[in-house]
């Protein structure tokens, strides 16, 4: 059982510890001369409780920002909480990047033992389970290979596998699953299901609702370092989705003034709309429509190489695919308005919900607008004249494909 | 199974238990670094021996040659600058690889720092075990330069081992200090090379710590290795007994290393939050 009680995290904001040994001494003096300079600070958690049994697969859900990757620092004991208590019973293993600890230059086998240990397995306990690490892995031939030869696919399947054999009491997951390929991935959703109904505990961080869905009993959604709710999956997934779109519209556009624009530094973002051809803003578009998007903003001076990424998300916060405005070429944009425009062709959605995703910056220097999620739009397929009910196609998307029947 | 309570820490707990503990990582990074250092290539092997020889060949021709300083062994008898030098620098090399190495071992280390939970003071110490081999190299060297010189070494040898420890505990201390003030403070990046080059001079690595004036004497012990370095040579070449002021500067590694351990642990609590 993990029991959390009360507990928080304090950062100090700034540059306060690691500094330089003159800021030490300056503030030293500074505190001899009684002038206090306010310490800025952030609570990273506030407050948290809750309680864990035995055999849970926990979900803990939320936007960036939320606290999540904090507490699995705590648990994981990383880092220390500020105040509260936490007892938990166990070897807690997390995956909070796979890999950690491997050498580029040593061989597969040296890194399985190199890794292991550092997660906190014997040599012993490694030796027993090092052919089943292998054959998990499935990069058998190439154990004698330095691991910078391997290709990332195999480099994260052999990290994945020494990890999953850890076969600890806690197994703390850190959005593990988004790598590797689909194949792999269901193996790890697998893996993750047996760890579980060993009846060890596991908790999840995600951002993927699909996977939490299928492989949590519980959730926990956390909210500006606040527990807001805890409990079934359904509601938990809901409250979360409910939350994550606080921002977004479903009116098929939004828009500030320039005084409440939204933007970091010199750009402030104006308007977002979805537009159907004759350039009428909608949120409900037909799946045989071009639908267009308009992005308005507006720059308080010169930007060089301004890149907008722009995202399209289904309703459970997969990304359907990404797409961006760069371009090899350099380019200045002076102080001003700006608007840019991306056409989704005809055929691409399916029946559903998408979402729309916006972020901006400089590349290299520094960003201009933080990921948000800014719009939600509706699609509908209607059924054409065939017999064929093509309506209820599953799927994320529904292109129309060239069928060449002899 | 066992219980784990996570609280804010309070007071400094030492928890060598722990280090005991996670023992097979420690080997296990020292193997990586050995693995790595030495055994990937030829040419890291070769390094190995070029280093230490080249400031071997420097430090006699500057103070054996140009300098002229003349050195004597057991009842004063004249010996090669070359084995005096090589028995000074023995120590003074291993020392210096552990700071250097150990320095910026947790900076260096990161990745792992801000994922898994392990004692920190882990990274350390296995570069204090990773240098054991450099010292093996430097010690072959010694005695082929021996061999050369047809020089046998003085009975104080079986103090060696001694000895020796002092300059793994001199090492460790002044590495677990520097790696802790590293990541506190980025300033020290820059100290660690500096202390290595003014310490390079102000060890008596290849002249005697007597040519010192007698007015500067308490401020030269000041350097923890001077006496190590003194010490070491006794073991090999014999000659006269330690000055009053090394057995003090044993002391004081001592308190350095406890004193470093205690600041190191501080730092450990909030290692992942700054680096």
């Amino acid at each position: 059982m993990i029991s959390i009680q009360h507990v928080s995290k304090e950062y100090q904001l700034g540059m306060v510890a690691s500094g330089s040994f003159r800021q030490t001494i300056t503030d030293s003096f500074n505190f001899l001369s009684n002038i206090k300079k306010p310490k800025k600070t952030f609570l990273a958690l506030n407050d948290v409780s809750f309680d864990i049994d035995d055999g849970d697969v926990v979900g803990i859900i939320g936007r960036n920002g939320a606290g999540k990757s904090t507490l699995l620092k705590i648990l994981s004991r990383i880092t220390e909480p500020t105040k509260g208590r936490i007892e938990l019973n166990g070897r807690v293993a997390s995956l909070l990047e796979v890999g950690t600890g491997f050498h580029p230059e040593l061989t597969g086998r040296e890194n399985i033992f190199l890794n292991g240990s550092i997660l906190g397995m014997s040599r012993q306990e490694i030796k027993s389970k090092f052919d089943d690490i292998v054959a998990f892995s499935g990069v058998a031939d190439f154990l004698d290979t330095p691991v910078k030869r391997y290709s990332s696919g195999m480099y994260v399947r052999l990290a994945f596998a020494v990890a999953a054999y850890l076969e600890p009491e806690i197994l703390v997951i850190d959005e593990v699953l988004s790598v590797g390929d689909a194949e792999f991935q269901k193996k790890c959703l697998g893996k993750m299901g047996e760890v579980a109904r060993g009846g060890r505990t596991v908790l999840f961080v995600s951002h993927n609702m699909g996977a939490v869905r299928t492989l949590c009993n519980k959730v926990i959604v956390l909210n500006q370092g606040q527990v807001i709710f805890q409990g079934s999956v359904e509601d938990g997934v809901n409250k979360y989705l409910e939350i994550a779109n606080e921002n977004t519209s479903d009116q098929g556009e939004v828009s500030w003034d320039l005084e409440h624009a939204i933007g970091k530094e010199e750009m402030k973002l104006t308007k977002v709309q979805l537009l159907d051809d004759e350039k009428n803003c909608r949120a409900t578009f037909s799946t045989a429509e071009e639908i267009t998007l308009k992005v308005e903003y507006f720059l308080e001076k010169e930007v060089r190489n301004i890149r907008i990424n722009l995202r399209v998300l289904t309703g459970d916060d997969l990304i359907l695919f990404s797409s961006s405005s760069h371009n090899s070429e350099p380019t200045i944009k002076p102080k001003g308005h700006h608007s840019c425009t991306i056409s989704f062709p005809k055929h691409l959605f399916n029946n559903g919900v998408y979402k729309i995703w916006l972020q901006a910056g400089s590349p290299g220097y520094k960003e201009l607008l933080t990921e948000q999620v800014y719009l939600k739009f509706f699609t509908e397929k209607y059924t054409s004249s065939g017999s064929m009910k093509d309506a209820d196609l599953p799927g994320q998307i529904a292109p129309i494909l060239n069928w060449n029947i002899d | 199974m066992s219980k784990i309570v996570i609280e804010p820490s309070k007071g400094i707990r030492l928890d060598l238990k722990e280090i005991i503990q996670y023992r097979e990582l420690l080997w296990t990074l020292t193997y990586r670094d050995i693995r790595v250092k030495y055994a990937q290539t030829a040419v890291g092997f070769a390094w190995a021996i070029v280093n230490p020889l080249f400031t071997l060949v420097i430090l006699s021709f500057v103070f054996g040659s140009v300098a002229n300083i003349q050195v004597t062994g057991e009842g004063g008898v004249p010996i090669p600058h070359i084995i005096y030098t090589m028995a000074g620098l023995c120590g003074w090399q291993y020392f210096s690889e552990v700071l250097s190495q150990a320095s910026s071992s947790i900076i260096g280390a990161q990745n792992m720092v801000k994922k898994i939970y392990f004692p920190r003071l882990v990274i350390p110490l296995s570069k204090a075990l990773t240098a054991f081999i450099d010292f093996a190299i430097v010690l072959i060297i010694m005695v082929i330069c021996m061999l050369i010189y047809q020089f046998t070494p003085s009975s104080n040898i079986i103090f060696f081992p001694l000895f020796f420890l002092i300059a793994v505990i001199s090492g460790l201390a002044a590495g677990i200090w520097m790696s802790a003030l590293t990541i506190r403070f980025r300033d020290f990046q820059h100290i660690t090379p500096l202390l290595l080059r003014v310490g390079m001079y102000a060890t008596p690595i290849a002249y005697p710590a007597s040519k010192v004036p007698e007015a500067y004497q308490g401020l030269y012990y000041l350097n923890p290795m001077a006496g190590v370095v003194e010490g070491m040579r006794w073991c090999i070449i014999g000659g006269d007994q330690l000055n009053n002021y090394a057995y003090y500067s044993f002391a004081g590694i001592l308190v350095l290393f406890l004193l470093g351990i205690i600041y190191f642990k501080r730092v450990e609590r909030i290692m992942a939050d700054i680096l």
